[in-house]
């Protein structure tokens, strides 16, 4: 179906922290903050997976979430609906994700402290552009 | 396919689905236009030479002007170790080369160990989020207080790298990266770039660091036997040809009764005798490894513990002395039985030396000069037919393996005192 | 109700992030500038841009669920569930208090080391006008700064 625009990969960096909503088995939201989401594929994307959490617990029960991410480039921000598809603890999303935590945690002297559980992979059923959140660049007032 | 020449929607849309897939291969075709310069210029260049440094140049700058990375640099793994040393770089203010990255240490090393591209765009972000964790962690005991971050080479405040593993055959031959100061700086398209520079390079430079291994193994095999050479080329070691100080133990060894044969016998018999003589005593040397630092007819010199360290240098060289004599009275068998009155004679001094490449362009030797090796020419002038006269020096690393007798003192010039040789006798336990 | 150090936190530079759901407990989020305790600490109204705020309204006065995400620069979060009470359109005021957080929002960027390029059009870029005062009861208080006790619940 290839969904997601090829413009949204700068979002996807982990540049600026993005959001996910869950929702429990007993209709409780639940709103977290994430340093990056993946780009998988143009249907796919990833989170990953370091501590167990309540987002998680609650995509078990209910795998439909919502995430949001914003572009570092040109401030444009995504809805994106997804649903969980499959944790994966190996395969080339595992290895890209453990490959940049390894790098990092040895940048900052935990070598080997930090690891990575799973990646949670999630097929995007429907992408929007958050429109009327942000005012245009042009009228963002310059630094002095 | 209608036949109704008034259906011009069903053609518009065809005309429109054409359209696309033209525009679709004119990109590629552009895109493929750009790879093909991209691997035109740099395998011309590349090919044209085999010197390690002009290959690693050409890479960088072909990053740089063809496409455009700012900051790029190459490191080689060498054979032995775990880590990535700096060879080139392009874009720094300093060179940084030789600065050293261990496998599996930022990206670069974690490129290195896992042998895999790696693409990230958000350093900063991903350091300030692991950093907060850390605190967590360390306020809720979980972790103890934070161990030295690794130190890279690089840019400061790095915000993007991309790294690629050079490999040939599966081996690594080392990683070539590029690095930015802005955030999201590297795309796909960068990745499938650098992926064609790093095919061309990796090949490249495992040719440039071959010739280089070929090159330096020639002229080590001047000097040294194969295996030798071999050892340390793989030993990573100096340069042994370079001027240095060792404590070598050396021994000397030269044919009693020679001059007076020479004079006396046809050219043939003489050059025979010596290739017999060079031959066994040639075979001894491989066997025990010592590095023969010359020979000027019946005479050899040969040291022990340069160029390669040995801890057992003097055991070595008193072994192979009883092994040189037993063989020599062999041949000595023979050659008395033809006349010839020939006998070896063997002297051993340990002490350290001046060693490195003597001679001039052309004609070099690997040459030792310090006292040690007059008192080993000095005591093997006064060994008797059959005797090897060791230095009292020796004693301590031999004594056990050796039954000796004691000789009476000797006057050796540069030597303020006199010294008392001990003659070897025997081993105690044959080797 | 609400800890000393979450109302501090409401009151200051964090990015806020709504969740809501709808009866097919299909997730949706809305991003918020700027936040007020009220008096009881325990009622909290958030800022929304109206062009966001339709979805989400539709499944607070639909369920009353409501999350409510609160993110510091330097990543020390919380998250407060509760129940919807009421909305209405922002005014002066709020717009006043909008603009001011903005302002707070770009410094702490900043000092978080976020370069100014960035930090600057994400914190002021935000759309404040026309918006929508969205206010609940808080109801639990969960910690959620990454790192062990993410998800402790606080009150």
């Amino acid at each position: 179906m290839a969904i997601l625009p090829d413009d949204i990969k700068a979002a996807m960096q982990g540049v600026i922290p993005s959001h996910v909503v869950t929702c429990s088995h007993d209709g409780t939201p639940n709103a977290s903050a994430i340093s990056q989401v993946y780009y998988v594929d143009a249907d796919h994307v990833a989170l990953s997976h370091q501590f167990f959490n309540k987002t998680k617990r609650n995509l078990e029960e209910n795998p439909r979430a919502m995430a949001w991410v914003i572009s570092p480039e040109t401030f444009e921000a995504w809805d994106l609906e997804l649903e969980f598809v499959r944790s994966e603890t190996s395969g080339p999303i595992f290895d890209i994700m453990e490959m940049q935590i390894e790098a990092i945690a040895s940048m900052v002297g935990m070598k080997g402290i930090f690891k990575l559980r799973a990646a949670d992979v999630f097929r995007v059923t429907a992408v929007s552009k958050a429109v009327g959140e942000r005012i245009p660049l042009a009228e963002i007032p310059r630094a002095r | 396919m209608s036949a109704d020449p008034s259906d011009t929607s069903g053609l518009r849309e065809q005309i429109a689905e054409n359209q696309q897939a033209i525009d679709r291969l004119n990109r590629d075709l552009a895109r493929k236009s750009n790879e093909v310069r991209i691997i035109q210029q740099i395998s011309s260049e590349i090919t044209s030479t085999l010197d390690l440094d002009e290959v690693l140049g050409i890479i960088l700058r072909a990053m740089d002007h063809v496409l455009a990375f700012a900051h790029s640099m190459i490191l080689l793994k060498d054979v032995a170790d775990n880590v990535l040393r700096v060879a080139a770089t392009r874009g720094y203010a300093e060179q940084g080369a030789g600065a050293q990255v261990r496998l599996g240490e930022g990206v670069i090393g974690v490129v290195g160990e896992r042998r895999r591209m790696m693409r990230i765009g958000n350093i900063g972000a991903s350091m300030r989020y692991l950093k907060t964790v850390r605190a967590r962690m360390e306020s809720s005991g979980e972790v103890g207080p934070a161990e030295a971050p690794a130190v890279l080479p690089g840019l400061t405040d790095v915000q993007s790298q991309l790294a690629l593993p050079l490999t040939v055959k599966d081996r690594l031959v080392g990683v070539l990266a590029v690095e930015s100061r802005t955030p999201n700086a590297f795309d796909e398209l960068d990745e499938v770039l650098l992926r064609i520079v790093g095919n061309q390079a990796a090949t490249a430079i495992d040719n440039a660091r071959t010739y280089q291994i070929v090159e330096q193994l020639g002229r080590l095999k001047r000097f040294f036997s194969p295996q030798l050479a071999d050892l340390i080329i793989r030993g990573g070691a100096d340069d042994p040809l370079k001027t240095h100080r060792r404590e070598v133990t050396v021994v000397f060894l030269d044919l009693r009764g020679f001059t007076a044969f020479a004079e006396t016998s046809e050219p043939e018999e003489v050059m025979g005798v010596l290739h017999e003589y060079h031959g066994e005593m040639g075979r001894l040397i491989l066997a025990h490894e010592g590095t023969l630092e010359r020979f000027t007819g019946d005479g050899m010199m040969i040291f022990f513990n340069d160029p390669l360290p040995m801890p057992d240098a003097a055991e070595r060289a008193v072994r192979m002395a009883v092994a040189m004599r037993d063989r020599a009275a062999e041949l000595a068998v023979r050659w008395h039985r033809k006349g010839y009155e020939l006998d070896l004679g063997i002297g051993i001094a340990k002490g350290f030396a001046t060693i490195g490449a003597i001679g001039f362009e052309g004609r070099w030797d690997y040459g030792a000069i310090g006292t040690v090796t007059n008192l080993a020419a000095r005591l093997c002038g006064e060994a008797k037919p059959g005797q090897i006269l060791i230095s009292p020096r020796l004693l301590p690393e031999v004594e056990n393996l050796l039954e000796v007798e004691e000789m009476g003192l000797l006057a050796v010039k540069g030597l303020a005192r006199p010294v008392k040789p001990l003659n070897v006798l025997r081993l105690r336990d044959p080797a | 109700m609400i800890p000393d150090r979450v109302v501090e936190v409401l009151h200051g530079p964090t990015w806020i992030q709504i969740g809501s759901r709808d009866e097919a407990l299909r997730p949706a989020h809305t991003v918020a500038v700027g936040a007020v305790v009220h008096d009881d600490r325990q009622t909290v109204t958030v800022f929304v841009p109206t062009a966001r705020s339709g979805r989400v309204l539709r499944d607070l006065t639909g369920n009353g669920r409501i999350a409510v995400g609160l993110a510091l620069a330097s990543h020390e979060s919380y998250q407060l569930k509760g129940t919807y009470i009421s909305s209405r359109p922002t005014d002066d005021t709020d717009r006043a208090r909008q603009e001011a957080r903005r302002a707070a929002l770009l410094e702490s960027a900043l000092e978080a080391g976020y370069p100014e390029a960035i930090a600057r059009p994400l914190a002021l870029g935000l759309a404040i006008t026309p918006g929508v005062a969205i206010t609940f009861r808080a109801e639990q208080v969960f910690l959620q700064t990454p790192g062990p006790g993410a998800g402790t619940l606080l009150s």
